[in-house]
């Protein structure tokens, strides 16, 4: 499904693409502010070379777009709601820029932020 | 959010005159503030331009500053920075779409600020709301300007600059309103695809809306009627098409304009009734579209008027008694769907055919979702009826065992609150209805609407198209048969033996009505014949007919 074909040729659509929006999109909902490593080995990477995709990732199954989220949110929101409205900003983001239908986004939300306030 | 009582207007003008607020005039302001932006809640609603289903802002900021309302509801804390915090865990509890956390994150640094403060005055109220605005700042990395958080942050900075001249609270809360007016004017400037609809920011005309209902409560204002029905331009299109003309309506006019001053509305309004009926006025940005039906005698009245009050920029003018000839009486009359208020519960009805959507609408469905051909809405049609409903307590009935799933996926795709009722028919479906309270419990509601689907039966008839053995009946292609609460009972040569044969393996002698819906493959004629043999054979019966326009099944039956 990431791949079309049309008269003139092939249009192949990278998951490092779709991870891209995905991180933009993330990022720019409101609630959210980070996005984290999913597991220890990709956390020690970032320290090395810091990854633009860091905190998504994106799976095709056959024709089936699967998205995951790792989130940090800030303290004091509502997580739910928060989740939900990253859910469908990733998911109009995706099917806007590139087309393609997700079907299903995940939202892990790995931790939250304290903000201190002076 | 259960059913809540929303306030008369309350004689604010006592609050104006106390020098320091406490917690009891927070909560006042709060209710105010609530009920303003219920008043106007549709006029946020239609500023939504996102096709993200974050529901309606409207709906959302109110479901929201309720949930804070409903914690301090019944308290009587006289502290204010406890009440503060006290709306503050409420609206975090409750909040609703984007719009909806961030107010609650506002609320959240307003509470931070006044910390354990008993009262505050001008110099607190700036503080607080400088805090307000930079918690709901550090909620998001990138914060999109042109938003509510704009809006709250000129809201602060009016403040700021307020406290300068005056520390009386009643003129900085003046103050402060027309800055976020000015600041929701403004939008459109800071974020292009609000331009390119030509509205201004949902959630920051939600803020707006909350702040000028303290402002008008501590004026004595009413607030329980809108000003003025202002909608978005794009609400207000030139050349609507209408279905009925009252005398005196000729002629359609609407005129794009920019006022040279700020319009007053209520005598906009008035002068305009003198002239003509269905008055709407639109607002974009520092532009207004105005639209009026006029008798032929006053038909360039309203342009010469309102030249008078700005630069016209497009006038329309129509005439309607020719555009109603031209259209002819072909056209079948509109759905008449049931209006929701939030906090109702709506019921979204699929079906199969126009005659028993029209049946639903008239047993207060809200939303009818078209089956089709194949008797197969999408997934995505299903959610798109639930979203645009103002209520996020939402029934859903399939009417057919085939969407039950799709149904399902849908109810899982939204932030509201779905239930579906699974009505495996038509007759199900409307049995249902029939339990409907849109103002009730939503939990004994959903039961009682399942309870009745057991109450009736369901008879369906149609041609088999192929040959099979079923259910111990010998089924050939082309024979009509006849289910029963969807197993095939029956299988005849003609429709009339069809029927009557189902009617039979119904045990109909046991029930008191029969009432049928016929498809739009039979002729009235063929119908009317069926139906009397049907009359003749249960004379006791009640018997009624509808015409049901479904595809495929000849007969839907229900009996009960």
């Amino acid at each position: 499904m990431n791949e079309r074909t049309n008269q003139i040729g092939n249009i192949y659509v990278s998951p490092r693409a779709i991870a891209t929006i995905a991180s933009q999109s993330t990022i720019e909902s409101y609630g959210v502010v980070g996005l984290a490593a999913k597991n220890l080995a990709e956390g020690l990477a970032q320290v090395l070379v810091k990854d633009p995709t860091l905190g998504i990732e994106v799976c095709f199954e056959g024709d089936s777009l699967q998205i995951d989220l790792y989130i940090i949110v800030e303290y004091g929101v509502r997580i739910k709601s928060v989740a939900n409205s990253v859910q469908e900003n990733v998911r109009y983001a995706i099917e806007k820029a590139i087309g393609l239908t997700v079907n299903r986004v995940d939202v892990h939300v790995r931790g939250l932020r304290i903000s201190n306030t002076d | 959010m259960s059913d809540f009582d929303f306030p008369a207007t309350m004689d604010g003008r006592q609050l104006a005159n106390e020098e320091l607020l406490d917690g009891q005039g927070l909560k006042a302001l709060i209710e105010a503030g609530m009920t303003w932006l219920k008043t106007n809640q549709q006029t946020v609603n239609a500023l939504n331009v996102f096709p993200v289903p974050d529901g309606d802002t409207g709906t959302n900021m109110l479901l929201t500053i309720q949930a804070a309302y409903i914690e301090i509801a019944k308290s009587g804390e006289k502290n204010i920075g406890k009440m503060a915090h006290a709306i503050a865990q409420g609206a975090l509890m409750g909040a609703r779409g984007n719009s909806g956390v961030i107010l609650s994150q506002l609320f959240r640094g307003f509470a931070r600020s006044l910390d354990s403060f008993d009262t505050m005055d001008a110099a607190r109220l700036i503080k607080a709301l400088a805090e307000a605005r930079n918690t709901a700042y550090k909620g998001v990395v990138r914060p999109v300007e042109g938003t509510i958080l704009t809006v709250a942050k000129d809201t602060a900075l009016a403040a700021e600059t307020s406290l300068a001249i005056t520390d009386d609270m009643n003129i900085i809360l003046e103050r402060i309103v027309a800055a976020a007016d000015e600041s929701v004017k403004h939008t459109p400037e800071l974020l292009p695809i609000l331009k390119q609809a030509g509205v201004v920011d949902s959630g920051g005309k939600g803020l707006f809306y909350i702040l000028e209902g303290m402002l008008r409560y501590l004026k004595g204002l009413p607030l329980e009627t809108a000003l003025t029905t202002v909608q978005p331009l794009s609400a207000v299109s030139v050349g609507e098409t209408i279905e009925s003309i009252e005398p005196g309506q000729d002629y359609e006019v609407v005129i794009d304009f920019r006022p040279i001053q700020p319009l007053n509305f209520e005598i906009f309004y008035s002068d305009l009734s003198e002239m003509g009926t269905s008055i709407q006025v639109g607002e974009g940005e520092g532009m207004y579209r105005m639209h009026i039906h006029v008798p032929t005698e006053k038909r360039y009245q309203p342009i010469d008027y309102t030249m008078g009050l700005g630069t016209i920029t497009k006038v329309s003018i129509e005439n309607l008694v020719a555009q109603m000839e031209n259209q002819g009486s072909t056209q079948p009359p509109k759905l008449q769907l049931t209006a929701v208020e939030p906090g109702q519960i709506a019921v979204v009805a699929i079906s199969p055919g126009i005659g028993i959507s029209r049946i639903f609408a008239s047993l207060g469905a809200a939303a009818i979702v078209e089956g089709g051909q194949t008797m197969n809405p999408s997934t995505e049609e299903i959610l798109h009826a639930v979203e645009n409903l103002l209520t996020d307590k939402v029934i859903v009935l399939p009417d057919n065992k085939n969407i039950i799933l799709a149904a399902q996926t849908a109810a899982s795709m939204t932030v509201k609150k779905v239930i579906i009722v699974p009505s495996k028919s038509v007759p199900q479906g409307l049995s249902a209805m029939l339990r409907l309270d849109p103002n009730g419990d939503f939990d004994r509601v959903v039961k009682e609407m399942t309870q009745a689907l057991g109450d009736v039966e369901t008879g369906e008839v149609t041609i088999a198209t192929r040959s099979v053995e079923i259910n111990g009946v010998n089924v050939k292609e082309g024979e009509v048969i006849a289910l029963h609460n969807g197993l095939v009972v029956n299988s005849a040569s003609n429709l009339e033996d069809a029927c009557l044969g189902l009617l039979e393996k119904a045990h109909t002698e046991d029930h008191e009505r029969i009432t049928l819906f016929y498809g739009d493959n039979i002729s009235k004629n063929e119908v009317n014949t069926i139906v009397d043999r049907i009359r003749a054979a249960y004379p006791h019966h009640e018997i009624e007919l509808h015409e049901g326009d479904q595809p495929h099944y000849q007969f839907i039956i229900a009996i009960e």
